[in-house]
């Protein structure tokens, strides 16, 4: 398979804190990986720097053999690399239908208005949030909010990685199984990628073949995460010197 | 003293000016929802507005096409205010600055300045009125200059179409998803950045549309802005920072109020019921009338 997101060299400094220290990775097209870590360790970094949040001081962002580094966050969103925020980020005076056409209309309007409209109810279904489609998206609880976020990124028209912030913190289990299942769905009919940042073991154990771990600012492994979770370095990052 | 007829006429009278007050209001809140700053050249561009408008029906068009100078005044304050941003208040966005609240304030009340002195630089220091055609109207029982009642109706005409905008159109679903929450409209790959001058030309071109509506009755001159400014801001501290309704309901508000205060009172105080209806909305509501508690700017 192919390589759609490569990164190379990826460096962020804040002052003398070196938050991400020449992050390389790899996400292959179709992927689903998981990226843990200690708190600390530079996982949001790494998703604000290649979501063009903020700006990396060094490296490469490649996007499809496009090089993305330095780009404003509403082009690398039109590009096909969205993101969501461990906070659920929605327009709370907006209704769920508005919430999801924003995307739908900012990337390419060449589509026509009926797919996004098809493309909405679709993943109203998928979502469970059907019936509070014309509702105003404030009275969401905060883990409907996180599945409105997530399907707001699928709605994007020619969208290609998803990066997910820690989207299964703090929400019910319901809301997180309805979430995995929109994940692994739109990953098996639309081909969807995605880079999810999380602490659940368990959810990242079931759905990411593959994971990464990042420690202080660098990548420290990446394989499967059973292989991975009884390397030394990861226990230790993980748990501190003193258990072992 | 009181009389029911009086009373009406006041009544019309103040709603029908305090529509004009709300397009001024509506300006400043819109640009504070959007670019998330406050804009202190108002009112210079209302003075912009006035001077198109006259420069036009003197120079061009003639009383007859007063409605054409109209809408060249308000889409050539659109035009300067959608050129000006992208120079002089998006620096403020694009560079992560502190203190923007600040910078905002100085470029602003910096372009307030430029612009009035622009105007006594290439007008002087006169005052200007633009001939009207219109003859006397009769609303209801009330006798009224066509100006005033040609103001008010194109007032509300805008006011509509803004609706529309705002409502209909995937311009202003982008807009309104930019005003509550400027990094998620980013992430859906919103052009905020465009939106910020978009929102600006809008919010000032109602600015400059209050001012050729009102032009042949409060006449132009370097600091005719002034005053609405002032009315403006108050306004916004009565219907609440941010608020559409707000920026509606205080400005029809704020018309009647200063009408009957004028009719009822004494009329040379007229300025100073607006001020006293500041104060008492502040007492009872300091986030004004339709404005959230605790909002940060």
């Amino acid at each position: 398979m192919a390589d759609l997101l490569v990164t190379e060299g990826l460096t962020k400094r804040y002052g003398g804190l070196l938050a991400n220290d020449g992050v390389a990775m790899r996400l292959a097209a179709g992927e689903i990986r998981g990226l843990i870590g200690p708190n600390g360790a530079g996982k949001t970094t790494f998703v604000n720097v290649v979501t063009g949040i903020e700006h990396p001081d060094a490296g490469e962002i490649r996007l499809a053999d496009v090089t993305i580094t330095g780009l404003g966050t509403h082009l690398i969103a039109a590009r096909g690399l969205v993101r969501s925020f461990q906070v659920a980020r929605v327009f709370g005076n907006l209704t769920v239908r508005e919430n999801l056409m924003v995307p739908y209309f900012a990337s390419d309007r060449t589509h026509g208005t009926a797919d996004g409209v098809a493309r909405a109810i679709e993943l109203l279904k998928l979502s469970t949030l059907e019936p509070l489609a014309e509702d105003l998206a404030k009275s969401l609880s905060g883990g409907q909010r996180m599945l409105l976020q997530a399907c707001a990124g699928f709605m994007i028209p020619g969208v290609q990685v998803h990066v997910l912030d820690e989207p299964f913190a703090g929400i019910n289990p319901v809301v997180k199984d309805t979430l995995i299942d929109l994940i692994l769905h739109e990953n098996r009919t639309h081909g969807a990628t995605f880079l999810i940042v999380s602490h659940e073991m368990e959810i990242i154990r079931r759905i990411c073949p593959r994971v990464t771990v990042m420690i202080a600012g660098r990548v420290a492994a990446e394989g499967p995460l059973d292989e991975i979770a009884r390397r030394e370095d990861v226990i230790t990052a993980y748990l501190g010197r003193s258990f072992q | 003293m009181f009389s029911t007829e009086l009373f009406t006429q006041t009544l019309i009278s103040g709603l029908m000016i305090g529509v004009l007050y709300a397009l001024m209001a509506l300006g400043i809140t819109f640009i504070y929802s959007i670019v998330r700053m406050i804009n202190w050249a108002m009112g210079e561009f209302y003075m912009l507005g006035s001077y198109i408008q006259y420069v036009a029906v003197a120079y061009a068009l003639g009383p007859k096409l007063w409605w054409l100078a109209v809408i060249i005044s308000t889409a050539g304050t659109f035009l300067i205010g959608y050129l000006i941003e992208p120079i002089l208040i998006k620096p403020m966005h694009a560079r992560a600055m502190e203190r923007r609240d600040d910078y905002a304030t100085v470029v602003t009340i910096a372009l307030l300045l430029m612009l009035r002195s622009l105007a006594v630089a290439i007008g002087g220091p006169y005052q200007f009125r633009p001939e009207t055609n219109l003859p006397i109207m009769w609303v209801g029982p009330l006798p009224m200059e066509g100006a005033r009642v040609a103001a008010c109706l194109c007032a509300l005409l805008a006011l509509a179409l803004f609706y529309v905008l705002m409502s209909k159109t995937w311009m202003g679903l982008a807009l309104r998803a930019t005003a509550q929450n400027r990094v998620a409209a980013q992430t859906s790959g919103v052009d905020v950045f465009r939106l910020d001058a978009v929102a600006f030309g809008i919010g000032v071109a109602l600015a400059g549309l209050a001012g050729a509506l009102l032009a042949p009755l409060f006449l132009v001159y370097p600091t005719n802005g002034v005053v609405t400014t002032v009315k403006g801001f108050e306004i916004i501290v009565i219907g609440g920072i941010g608020s559409i309704p707000g920026a509606l309901i205080g400005g029809l508000l704020l018309g009647v109020v200063e009408s009957l205060g004028a009719a009822f009172i004494s009329s040379p105080y007229q300025n100073a019921y607006g001020f006293a209806l500041v104060l008492l909305v502040l007492m009872v509501r300091p986030y004004g009338l339709f404005g959230e508690r605790g909002r940060e700017a």
